[in-house]
């Protein structure tokens, strides 16, 4: 059974499981725990953002719908834990912390990788009805050129985005979202 | 009415959103904002209050478009155009929000702080249009003020 989240224990084996799949060399896979540590500490590097969420508090998740078709068998919460500028921390968590993020962006994999890909502006995507908010809407106008920062910076990360993974990509991108539902 | 238009808000507030309109993600994050902002900033009300008429406004990059129709304390948002609006405002996406950004000071919209005077210089060089401006400048200002998150 899996250690509850927010707990030393899922921690600990959270990190396991990362420092396990990292022994690999990137590319990685767009939304694996190893290209979630590379987009975190990209976050954490940069001025940009810094300055645009200067005065931001709160957890930002970015939820993916599942695509089986593409080896994603669960619902995938990317929680960002985000504070005055700072990202504390990015980790796929369980739905249940997932939903229960400050503001949740949802979309299907294919709207993510198009945004992650620069064709969709995640603004645009959420007045067509392709990305769903969840929160409170004015804070985050208030802050959407941090908000908008963050998606640039996920483009920035780059990788192998899972709909265009060959089939050994994609058998690898399944068997990492089985590590993380382990940790559900 | 309760069967097809959904509400978004407190009963109070009277918004709703016509049947269809939440396939606009525009729609129902314009209701949303406007809702929010009224239980946060309850001084506004009287501006929303006063104001009637329908207004569209559309998200040129998004290619979505919406109307707000306003009675007086009242407010159906549709998808679409619908009936005359005395404002017709378009822009892209990114502006749009810009326009959520502006200051309001001593009641009133803040045009010289930066996110002001870039609106301006949009508006100046055409990338915010707003057609009926000047007849009805002050359902442009009350729009503004209830729509604005600052």
């Amino acid at each position: 059974m899996a250690p509850n989240y927010g707990t030393d224990e899922w921690e600990s084996e959270y990190q396991a499981m990362l420092a396990r799949r990292r022994e690999k060399e990137p590319p990685y896979i767009y939304f694996t725990p190893e290209w979630t540590a590379l987009y975190e500490k990209l976050i954490q590097q940069d001025a940009q953002y810094k300055e645009a969420a200067k005065d931001w508090e709160g957890s930002v998740v970015l939820h993916v719908e599942p695509a089986p078709d593409y080896g994603l068998d669960i619902d995938l919460y990317v929680f960002m834990d985000l504070w005055h500028g700072d990202c504390r921390s990015i980790r796929l968590v369980p739905p249940e912390a997932g939903e229960a993020g400050d503001f949740v962006i949802t979309g299907s994999l294919e709207r993510w990788t198009q945004v992650a890909k620069k064709e969709l502006d995640s603004v645009k995507g959420m007045m067509q009805g392709k990305l769903k908010l969840k929160g409170d809407l004015p804070t985050i106008v208030r802050s959407v050129r941090a908000a908008q920062r963050l998606v640039d910076l996920s483009a920035e990360v780059g990788g192998i985005f899972p709909t265009e993974a060959t089939e050994e990509q994609r058998e690898e991108f399944k068997k990492a979202m089985q590590e993380v539902a382990a940790l559900y | 009415m309760g069967e097809t238009f959904t509400r978004v808000g407190p009963e109070n507030l009277g918004i709703f959103l016509a049947p269809g309109a939440e396939e606009a993600g525009m729609a129902s994050m314009m209701a949303e904002m406007i809702s929010t902002n009224l239980q946060n900033k309850p001084g506004r009300v009287k501006d929303y209050n006063a104001l009637r008429g329908t207004i569209w406004i559309t998200a040129t990059d998004a290619e979505v478009d919406i109307t707000l129709a306003f009675t007086g304390g009242g407010l159906i948002v549709h998808g679409g155009k619908v009936g005359h609006p005395i404002l017709q405002i378009s822009a892209d996406s990114a502006t749009l929000m810009d326009l959520a950004n502006i200051t309001i000071k001593y009641g009133m919209p803040y045009y010289f702080d930066e996110v002001g005077k870039q609106v301006l210089n949009k508006i100046k060089s055409g990338e915010i249009k707003i057609k009926g401006m000047v007849p009805h400048i002050m359902e442009l200002t009350r729009l503004t003020k209830i729509m604005s998150v600052k």
